[in-house]
């Protein structure tokens, strides 16, 4: 039997998405248009997490919980805003917005550094504000905005950032890098041209163990005179 | 030294060497999220598993019983320690003559991996499934407190059976003079006669110190999914694909008697290393757990469960002789180690001995003591970021006889450090000369004795100094390859991706030696070439670059002969021949020495404007191939008794005496790492290290609970590594001097800057007291007196 992470045949997760050469602007930003755009909308089937039985509906899976699992929490549908896409996503009520996005999405972006919400690599933005989605439950989630990394990769007005990020060698092993570009775009979305000091603070959340840190400074006002010409 | 033996290894004018803000050949992946890290792989039908972690500090499982964990729905497998799957496999990586079982009963530190693996379909049953297992454990006394391990009634904390296995290449080898006592091995080296030597001295300084130990706190979290498949390409049976044990898939593929090329691998990306590159269980056992499944396993450590050393804990008390000069005579280094666990690496212990800071001076008589204490702390992998060999108790050495002879520690320094060919040369090595002549100017160094310079806020000013050798790793060979295909030059190579920016070193020497540019070369990510351009951390760029300009030259004579071949004897037009030139190639007659490539064009030497661009010169796909790597570095020659390149760090610190507050006004770096390849990368790696050092010196400290051995603060939270807000900035200067052998004369620098004790002295300088690292602000307020 396939089973998709318990996920159902309309997950995103249906293939063994490996990055290829050349990463270009153009073919990185594709990649993650292409990640973006293999999340169902709708979910078809859904797998059992505790025993992998297969369901083709929430209420038949519901009924099989009643008959095999009696007494354990019915996994539910919850409707996600994923960079501007709409996707239903059978998920546990425990499960982290981050665990949904690896698991279920197949965004993987957002990175699993110290899963307590102090290191940022994590880091997505909801309606505008930058959150850690490791402490963020699933749940909460619906109805909001969520964009994750993949969302400002796929977008041309944030190829300066990209850009610069690369330029400056804001990275060095960039297990990291994902989360602080999207901190990066929440803090020039409210402020188009920040001070060294204002990216600081920004970022002061994002935590890069190889040390990157003057050079985000040095990407971001780059990227921030750039957006500007550019309009 | 210098790179006088490859080709253009004296070049002098460079246009892509050493040229500043060249995106890296990843970078795109890395910045947009689409680098995918073991820990990120999710594949269809996948299980979970996760190994049992020992909740005490030293125990071994007597028996476990499994039934209550087997009936929860979920669970798929549940393998023991005596499973004959896990007695059966095979030895990891670096493992020779008789090894402990890839998983056996016995924990020797809180959270060791421990007897028993569940395997189930997601992450929550595996806990819950462990959290069922009935274990009847016992308990045995553990060793925390190194002095107290060493002590003569300490409880022995190593099982017998576990008392004379080897952990492998990189572990503590027997002394055959010197039996293990009790938990204590001991490793001696001794340099001339030092007895002698303090016997007539005019002068004696004694001190001690202590090296903190420091997390390896690997950013990503060691991860792998493995599974098992039909290959038609490699006949019957299965081949392995595993992702998440980048650079030793072969390796872990071995272990399931899988060759190479049954044994696959896409990702590329390791993540951040820092020399801790032993592979964890959960890198190595997913295929065995794949093959008793049948589906893919994944199996990932927590962040908790990453809290390994990169550092191990030391006590040193140095005694040290000199002249009233200044000229250090005798060096007697009493130390007292960390040993971890078993299999713990060498490095941090015995793996220090023999050189070092000690074998830079012109000091004939050196001494080396050491107990190594067997722990229950934890395990030391392999390497660290923080260059151990007791670099800082040398660094201490220089500052404490500066002090009380009323000197400039660069003084002393420069009395002290012998010349390139011996310890019996006087004369200091030209590198560390440059680079203090810098570092002077770029500090704008003014010495003053400890308590010697208030700020106008009020908090002490204090500087301090060190030097170190800037140590290429001479023991990788590489094979490197480069292809012309359809016109443009390919750049194969497995990787890996360690963010120290290898490949593109690699990539713009060839570009240097082709005369073309950066974006020219394309690298080619495949798990089944050879080509990996590390081997020696950074230092592995500098000298995988050195055979790479070997191979680009090979290429570029292949080129040229090729491009006169189809010049004087053009091949037949096809029908795909479209923007092929019409007129017979201006370099019909001539002869491959007269022709050179430059600018993307092979022309004519003489006549730079005769010529055709590469892509026209030659139809042919081209292939050249070289193996073997640059001369051996005179650090691994001579042990560090021979000196090529050097560089020194500076660093300036105000402490306020009322709150204990220690801010570190900035860090100066001066180095010399021969030949500067990538310079926006070097900058990063400088600013790394001294992040490293600051961390370990005023934040970053392992605390136990010494009752239970329970380690307290294995989490982001408790354990805090600098931020943005906290680093301070890094002013740095790179010279130039050649003088190493790989290509064009560089050396690279490593991690030879991280340090345990620049700061430290820098605190003694401003307050006149030593403060332990890290130096939190009730330590120093304790060492002041005030807490």
């Amino acid at each position: 039997m396939i089973h998709e992470e318990n996920a159902g045949k309309g997950s995103a997760v249906n293939a063994v998405p490996v990055a290829k050469s050349p990463f270009t602007h153009a073919s990185t930003s594709a990649q993650a248009a292409a990640a973006i755009g293999a999340i169902p909308p709708v979910l078809k089937e859904f797998n059992c997490p505790l025993c992998n039985t297969l369901s083709y509906s929430l209420n038949e899976l519901t009924k099989h919980y009643e008959e095999c699992h009696p007494g354990s929490v019915v996994p539910r549908i919850v409707v996600l805003n994923i960079n501007g896409k709409d996707c239903e996503v059978l998920i546990e009520p425990h499960w982290t917005l981050k665990r949904a996005l690896q698991f279920r999405l197949g965004l993987t972006g957002a990175k699993h550094m110290c899963d307590r919400g102090v290191c940022g690599s994590c880091t997505v933005i909801i309606d505008g504000r930058p959150v850690l989605s490791c402490t963020t439950l699933t749940v909460e989630c619906e109805g909001k905005a969520i964009t994750t990394v993949e969302g400002i990769a796929a977008n041309p007005k944030w190829k300066p950032l990209i850009d610069a990020y690369c330029r400056w060698d804001a990275m060095q092993c960039g297990y990291c890098t994902p989360g602080f570009v999207v901190s990066a775009k929440a803090l020039l979305d409210r402020s188009p041209n920040p001070t060294e000091d204002e990216i600081k603070e920004a970022l002061s959340g994002n935590i890069c163990i190889c040390g990157t840190y003057p050079r985000h400074a040095q990407a971001i006002m780059e990227a921030a005179l750039k957006l500007e010409t550019e309009g | 030294m210098a790179d006088l033996v490859g080709v253009n290894g004296q070049r002098e004018h460079f246009r892509v060497v050493g040229k500043p803000n060249l995106p890296g050949k990843v970078s795109y992946a890395l910045a947009t999220g689409v680098a995918k890290f073991g820990i990120d792989f999710v594949v269809p039908d996948m299980l979970h598993a996760k190994i049992l972690r020992s909740p005490f500090a030293n125990a071994r499982i007597k028996h476990v019983d499994t039934t209550k964990a087997w009936q929860l729905p979920g669970v798929v497998d549940i393998v023991t320690w005596e499973d004959e799957d896990i007695k059966n496999l095979g030895a990891t990586p670096f493992s020779f003559g008789k090894r402990r079982p890839w998983l056996d009963n016995i924990a020797e530190h809180e959270g060791a991996e421990v007897g028993v693996i569940v395997v189930a379909e997601n992450l929550d049953i595996c806990e819950e499934a462990l959290r069922l297992l009935d274990i009847e454990w016992e308990i045995m006394p553990h060793v925390i407190d190194i002095l107290r391990g060493r002590e003569e009634d300490a409880p022995v904390v190593r099982p017998p059976e576990l008392q004379d296995i080897p952990g492998g290449l990189f572990t503590t080898p027997p002394d055959e003079n010197h039996p293990k006592r009790g938990n204590v091995s001991f490793a001696i080296t001794v340099q001339g006669d030092v007895d002698k030597a303090f016997q007539e001295a005019e002068n004696i300084i004694e001190y001690d110190l202590k090296l903190p130990a420091f997390a390896s706190h690997i950013p990503n979290p060691p991860a792998s999914v493995a599974w098992w498949f039909d290959d038609p390409y490699e006949g019957s049976g299965k081949s392995l694909h595993i992702e998440g044990a980048v650079q030793r898939k072969d390796s872990i593929g071995a272990m399931y008697g899988m060759p190479p090329n049954r044994t696959v691998q896409e990702g590329i990306f390791q993540g951040g290393k820092y020399c801790d590159w032993g592979m964890r269980r959960s890198q190595e056992i997913t295929p065995l757990l794949a093959k008793r499944t049948g589906r893919p396993v994944r199996m990932a450590n927590t962040r908790e469960e990453t809290f390994d050393f990169l550092m191990k804990e030391r006590y040193m008390y140095l005694k040290v002789a000199y002249t009233n000069d200044g000229l250090i005579t005798a060096v007697d280094d009493y130390s007292i180690a960390d040993g971890g666990t078993q299999g713990s690496s060498s490095f941090g212990t015995s793996g220090d001995q023999g050189y070092g800071p000690y074998y830079t001076l012109r000091c004939l008589n050196i001494r080396q003591q050491m107990e190594i204490v067997d722990s229950n702390r934890g395990k030391m992998y392999l390497s660290g970021q923080h260059c151990p060999f007791n670099w800082d108790a040398g660094t201490m050495a220089i500052y404490l006889i500066a002090e009380k002879l009323g000197k400039d520690p660069l003084e002393i320094a420069s009395i002290n450090v012998h010349g390139p060919t011996s310890q019996e040369d006087k004369n200091p090595v030209p590198s560390f000369e440059a680079c203090i002549e810098a570092g002077r100017k770029l500090m704008n160094w003014q010495w003053h004795p400890a308590r010697g310079k208030r700020l106008p806020d009020g908090r002490w000013h204090g500087m301090a100094f060190r030097y170190q050798i800037c140590p290429r790793h001479a023991f990788s060979g590489y094979d490197c390859k480069l292809e012309l295909r359809d016109g443009v030059v390919h750049l194969p190579t497995q990787g890996p991706v360690t963010g120290i920016f290898a490949v593109e070193c690699n990539a713009m020497v060839v570009a240097e030696e082709l005369g073309l540019e950066y974006d020219d070369i394309k690298v080619d990510f495949d798990y089944r070439e050879k080509f990996t351009p590390v081997g020696g951390g950074s230092d592995g760029s500098t000298a995988s670059a050195w055979a790479m300009k070997e191979c680009a030259n090979i290429l570029k004579k292949m080129i040229l002969e090729a491009a006169i071949d189809e010049a004087n004897n053009p091949p037949p037009p096809s029908l795909f021949d479209f923007g092929r030139p019409k007129e017979p190639s201006p370099l019909k007659g001539r002869k491959p020495e007269e022709l050179d490539l430059i600018d993307g064009r092979v022309v004519v030497k003489d006549d730079p404007s005769i010529g055709v661009p590469l892509a026209q010169a030659t139809r042919r796909n081209l292939v050249a191939t070289y193996s073997g790597r640059p001369p051996a570095a005179l650090w691994s020659l001579g042990r560090g008794k021979m000196l090529d390149t050097m560089n020194t760090a500076y660093c300036e610190v105000a402490v306020d005496e009322e709150t204990g507050e220690v801010e570190i006004l900035r860090f100066g770096v001066v180095a010399d790492p021969g030949k500067v390849l990538r310079p926006t990368s070097l900058e990063s790696q400088i600013d790394q290290v001294m992040y490293f050092s600051q961390g370990c010196q005023l934040l970053e400290e392992y605390v136990y609970d010494e009752r239970t051995g329970v380690k307290l603060n294995n989490n982001m939270v408790d354990y805090r590594k600098p931020g943005m807000l906290d680093v301070p900035p890094v002013d740095r200067q790179f010279l130039e001097t050649r003088a190493g052998n790989a290509a064009y004369g560089a050396s690279g620098i490593s991690h030879s800057l991280a340090n345990t004790h620049l700061v430290i002295i820098a605190i003694h300088n401003a307050i006149g007291v030593w403060v332990d690292p890290p130096a939190t602000p009730d330590k120093v307020l304790r060492a002041l007196g005030k807490a």
